[in-house]
């Protein structure tokens, strides 16, 4: 009745449910060896045999040799397996990029699997178009699990963690403030979102196929935009195919995976109501209308455009794309200068609704970060008013703005540390900043020094980068929290 | 099944964590977020919201509910939210009463036109059980199946006990009429098998007929007491229940601290009962009343630490027979190895009167009663089910499951390894807990 033996942490579980990840990721990997076979890349075939043998070997060892007697899961085996499981997923699908055509250091590696995972896609390859369909593939793949959550996948595939410890591990990834279930059962909460973003990574790749791109980039760059990651097939992004249905379909697209999933679940079931009173997501559009006003007066002021459908279809792609931090090139960006591509920085960091695919900070922050300043500011007049703070028509507790005004304060510690430390390896400062902003809100575009890609920063800063994709994509307090002493202390 | 359940109090979140725990879809509402929050963690749906609001039940979609559970701790409040949900489409409502005069036959129409299909009464269950426990004074558990064809008696076997070191086979073979289903030794449940012995100490649970009843006193060693004078610490709706159910034939006396409740006890109460202000757990009051001359004390405040150690300190005192409410059900175990005779809990006793509803709506999941950790099932058998396939003892049964008896015609039958069971017999089966799902195939 009372269990004694709970004074450290379970590694156990953690061990044998990390085993059983990697065993589905060594699936994965699978995916791209078809690839390399339908492609006829077969000097591409050893690279992911290795690479499958390896994590599948790892993972079964995992699973099977650990002892299997306590299944018992609380709190900090559910941190500590959602921070694993990212660290390892990553390290493990790092190594097709080690083994094959793309020969690249384990920094490199690590950096470019980190930011596959993390939906940042920032990319370490100079030349994209000359790597091969099956590493192309596995980088779309990272994006396609990382993009809803590997454990979220986990969650609505193994029957295992539909219970309490699946719970912890849906609160320790899932994004927001607050975090909805759809459903009373964890794992129908979990199939339900995937059915949302398989639903529409499905249509888009109709989409895309219907214009000009072929079977294949259409797949890359549908998981790429629902996912919100970025990585792209083509040397210079969406720029490539010069199409305007392109663009206007992925700006659509991007759009519809900045806003919350599960808003999108009740609306494909009937109640769609919801979805246009919601705060956030008005806020979220109201950020995108006013992004577009400054930079499309400016660069219009400027002269940069002189076709005014061309400057309407490029300005919005690019602030989709940075608000919902996928992180696609649809247009010049990299040559503006002053005010847009500080827009572009802002909303990069923003970030899109809570419980999308999108990183960043979060409208649903932004919001309870404004309305508090509100308040606060009106309290200095009147000191004895009560002003309750609203979101969606709902009263927030007190704990949950502080908790919010807390990841705020982090954020911006984080942004600020990893910047030194770029600056440091004498990268300038704008181009350190816009590179961290980038990868804190797993957004993935470069200016600058990074502006074509991010191989050019040395080995250190990738790993450091690494780092801030990571926290930021698990926002912060998950994997800050397993640094902290209370965190592997009982008492 | 779609379970909506209204009220997030102590029964409301039991009930939930349990029904996610059998495999329902359940969603728990409740205006207090702060309540919702200790269920965070559980399979469940929670929503903040007033239970007689009709938009926060729109919410809900109790529209699709199965069953409609309102369990807040207004009466009032539970029935009006029952009928609106069954306006909206709920399939089943049930509310918790707090007033005995609503669960009288002539007024279930009244309550069936507002759309309130079950009402439950945890307080008032809880007093019928007391009065059997004081009616069968020297058994721990008591309970009557169909209608007392089967009974399940627990017993704690003490040093007088003649079959203490006994082996089962050697009981079975000696012919007796009665079936060892389960032991409580220490803090676990022990399905027993034909190796196992008893002990000194363990509460043994026997499966039988009403005629072999006094066989059963005589091998634990047990007399009949006659119990006469009751004291009861605490005025709580339990107690007022136990008085009025007792009647005549006892006397009573009530030990409440607070004053105003004691007011609220003289106006509820029979004229025989005796209502004493003070704290019971003042020894020389205890000693003023005259403590030593009752038959049973039974402790009913709302805090179960103090329920216990009044029994512990009334058993100083040669009281024979204790009965303490513990609503801790972490404390149970504890209790029971404490001298103290019978423990109440109004937690499990709404469970397993939620799960007799569950029962009438899908046959094959059905449960009558749920001890600390481990469950009484009543299954019915279906045609071509594994388990008719042979005699008991040609069955390979998982070994945390046995049978203890069945009814067959209306008729108790008790089950030893040459009996064949047939399709459409009621069996009861003693399982431990999360087994039930096993032993639930066996009989598909």
């Amino acid at each position: 009745m009372f269990n004694t033996n709970r004074r450290n942490i379970n590694f156990k579980i953690v061990a044998r449910l990390l085993g059983i990840l990697l065993m589905i990721e060594s699936a994965f990997m699978g995916i791209s060896l078809g690839i390399c076979y339908i492609y006829g890349e077969y000097n591409e075939v050893p690279a992911f045999i290795y690479s499958i043998l390896i994590t599948l070997g790892f993972g079964a060892a995992m699973t099977f040799l650990t002892p299997h007697k306590d299944n018992n899961m609380g709190k900090r085996e559910g941190i500590l397996l959602t921070g694993l499981t990212w660290v390892v997923f990553s390290l493990f699908g790092s190594l097709p990029f080690i083994f094959g055509g793309t020969k690249m250091t384990l920094a490199a590696a690590f950096f470019e699997t980190m930011s596959g995972f993390t939906t940042t896609g920032a990319s370490v390859i100079e030349n994209v178009e000359s790597v091969s369909h099956g590493i192309l593939m596995w980088r779309a793949i990272t994006h396609l699990l990382g993009g809803m959550g590997i454990i979220l996948f986990t969650l609505a595939v193994i029957p295992m963690l539909n219970k309490s410890s699946g719970i912890q591990l849906f609160n320790a990834e899932v994004t927001g403030i607050t975090h909805d279930k759809l459903r009373p059962r964890i794992s129908h909460t979990a199939k339900g979102l995937w059915m949302v973003y398989v639903a529409l990574s499905g249509t888009l790749i109709i989409l895309l196929w219907a214009g000009p791109m072929n079977l294949f980039d259409a797949i890359c760059h549908s998981f790429s935009a629902i996912s919100t990651g970025g990585f792209s097939t083509k040397n210079a992004s969406i720029e490539a195919y010069n199409s305007d249905y392109v663009k206007i379909v992925i700006t659509i697209f991007m759009y519809l995976s900045g806003i919350n999933f599960a808003l999108m679940f009740n609306a494909a079931m009937g109640n769609v109501k919801p979805l246009f009173k919601n705060d956030t997501v008005r806020w979220f559009t109201l950020i995108c209308v006013i992004a577009f006003v400054l930079i499309a007066t400016d660069l219009y002021i400027k002269g940069d455009y002189d076709d005014i459908p061309s400057l309407f279809i490029d300005t919005n792609f690019q602030i989709l794309s940075a608000i919902t931090t996928t992180g696609f090139t649809g247009s010049n960006y990299t040559e503006w200068q002053g005010l847009p591509i500080v827009v572009i920085m802002l909303i990069m960091i923003i970030g899109s609704c809570a419980g999308s695919t999108a990183g960043g900070m979060k409208v649903d922050r932004i919001i309870l970060t404004v309305k508090n300043l509100h308040n606060e500011l009106y309290k200095i007049l009147h000191p004895n008013t009560i002003i309750p703070l609203r979101v969606n028509g709902k009263v927030m507790q007190t704990e949950l703005i502080s908790k919010t005004c807390a990841f705020m304060m982090i954020f911006f510690i984080l942004i600020l540390a990893g910047t030194t430390v770029l600056i440091s390896f004498d990268i300038s400062i704008l181009d350190a900043l816009f590179a961290v902003m980038s990868c804190a809100g797993n957004d993935g575009l470069g200016y600058g020094l990074t502006g074509s890609n991010f191989g050019t920063i040395p080995d250190p800063c990738k790993w450091v980068l690494s780092g801030v994709m990571l926290i930021g994509r698990l926002e912060i307090f998950t994997i800050i929290v397993i640094f902290t002493k209370a965190f592997w202390n009982k008492e | 099944m779609k379970i909506v359940i209204v009220g997030a109090g102590e029964v409301g979140t039991h009930l939930g964590k349990l029904l996610s725990a059998e495999g329902q879809d359940v969603y728990l509402i409740d205006p207090d977020a702060k309540k919702l929050q200790t269920v965070e963690n559980y399979n469940l749906m929670t929503q903040v919201g007033n239970a007689t609001s009709f938009k926060v039940l729109k919410e809900a979609q109790v529209n699709k509910a199965d069953l409609f559970i309102a369990v807040t701790p207004f009466e009032t409040r539970n029935i009006v939210s029952c009928s609106m949900a069954k306006n909206l489409g709920a399939r089943k409502t049930v509310a918790r009463i707090d007033n005995y005069e609503f669960l009288k036959e002539e007024y279930k129409p009244f309550f069936k036109s507002n759309g309130v299909d079950e009402l439950i009464y945890p307080e008032y269950f809880a007093s019928l059980e007391i009065v059997s426990a004081l009616r069968n004074s020297w058994a721990r558990n008591w309970f009557e199946l169909y209608n007392g064809e089967l009974l399940l008696i627990g017993v704690k076997l003490r040093e007088n006990a003649t079959i203490i070191n006994m082996q089962l086979k050697d009981l079975a073979q000696s012919g007796r009429s009665f079936h060892v289903s389960a032991i409580r030794r220490k803090h676990e449940t022990i399905i027993p098998r034909g190796d196992d012995h008893l002990e000194m100490g363990d509460i043994v649970y026997f499966t039988t007929k009403k005629e072999h009843i006094s066989e059963i006193m005589e091998i634990c060693g047990k007399h009949k007491q006659n119990i006469k004078k009751v004291l009861i610490m605490g005025g709580s709706r339990i107690g007022i229940q136990l008085a009025h159910h007792l009647g005549e034939g006892y006397k009573i006396k009530f030990i409440e601290c607070d004053h105003k409740r004691c007011m609220k006890l003289a106006e509820q109460l029979p004229n025989d009962c005796s209502i004493i202000h003070g704290d019971a757990r003042d020894i020389e009051l205890l000693k003023e009343e005259g403590i030593q001359d009752y038959d049973a004390f039974i402790a009913l405040t709302d805090s179960s630490e103090t329920n216990i150690l009044a029994c512990l300190t009334a058993k100083e005192f040669h009281v024979g027979k204790t009965v303490a409410e513990v609503e801790n059900i972490q404390f149970i175990a504890e209790a029971e190895n404490l001298n103290i005779g019978t423990v109440i809990n109004k937690k499990l006793l709404a469970s397993s009167n939620i799960f007799q509803i569950l029962l009438d709506f899908d046959e094959s999941n059905a449960k009558c009663l749920a001890l600390t950790d481990a469950e009484v099932a009543e299954l019915v058998v279906k045609e071509g089910a594994k388990i008719t396939k042979s005699p008991v003892k040609g069955l390979k049964l998982s070994e945390d499951m046995t049978i203890g008896g069945l009814i067959r015609d209306g008729k108790g039958i008790l089950v030893t390894g040459d009996t064949q069971i047939k399709a459409g017999d009621h069996v009861l089966v003693f399982c431990l807990s999360g087994a039930i799902h096993q032993v639930e195939k066996m009989f598909k």
